[in-house]
């Protein structure tokens, strides 16, 4: 049950973390990669976009369950988190490998 | 960020001519080796699933109701789906990456394999991985 609506101002700040590491750190972008690093236990924190088909969503969700990384629904759909990484097109799910001078890893896990 | 395609771990095939058969990982390649370029595994599984045994079976319906079809089989990682069981049977001494290079040692290994997954079906252990995956 969410306990409080999701406020502006930590979505806007998830976006800036995001914009932090696509800058200084490491990420892919798009499924198939995503599964790519998950096996080889290279990614650190997951974000899924909220249109991602559910389908997907559990896969890559069992996946991270499997190799103990948390994982991020984004507060808005895959237009969005394409934006947020700074991109021309869409995104729909993105692994982070290093964070750089973010602290996206340490901040959003605990928040959900 | 916790590696889990290792051995002993109970997989689903995805692909192929066993696609939704259970199998079990016996070695991963992780790096991949000059013949196939990518995350690749060593796997054991299940090709013809045993059948379902009731109590009023007799003795020699039963034992063949219990037979299993087994395969070996080199996947891709994208090939296959990782499941949170895993099935502790010793393969590691009869399924080698030689058994795979002609198809006779590839008949005794998965024969060797019939037997082992046979007994192990037969202690009634590892229920999941013996049922047949609907789908």
């Amino acid at each position: 049950m969410v306990a409080a609506k999701k406020t502006k101002k930590t979505h806007e700040s998830i976006n800036n973390r995001l914009a932090l590491v696509v800058k200084s750190g490491k990420y892919t972008l798009g499924y198939k990669t995503v599964l790519r690093t998950l096996r080889t236990s290279k990614a650190k924190l997951i974000i899924i976009s909220n249109n991602c088909p559910p389908l997907r969503k559990s896969e890559i969700e069992y996946y991270a369950m499997l190799a103990k990384v948390g994982v991020h629904h984004f507060n808005g759909n895959n237009v969005d988190l394409g934006t947020a990484c700074g991109k021309y097109y869409r995104v729909s799910c993105l692994g982070i490998i290093d964070p750089g001078d973010s602290d996206i890893i340490k901040t959003l896990p605990g928040e959900q | 960020m916790v590696k889990f395609l290792k051995p002993n771990k109970a997989v689903i095939v995805l692909q192929g001519r066993y696609a939704g058969r259970k199998a079990v990982i016996i070695r991963s390649f992780d790096e991949g080796t000059r013949d196939r370029p990518y995350g690749h595994c060593l796997v054991a599984g299940i090709a013809k699933y045993p059948k379902k045994v009731i109590r009023k079976d007799s003795a020699k319906k039963t034992a063949k109701k219990s037979r299993v079809k087994a395969f070996v089989k080199l996947v891709n990682y994208s090939h296959i789906m990782p499941t949170r069981y895993t099935l502790d049977v010793d393969l590691k001494d009869v399924v080698t990456l030689d058994t795979l290079q002609s198809r006779d040692k590839k008949v005794t290994a998965a024969k060797e394999v019939k037997a082992r997954l046979e007994d192990r079906f037969k202690t009634g252990k590892n229920r999941w991985f013996f049922t047949k995956l609907r789908f």
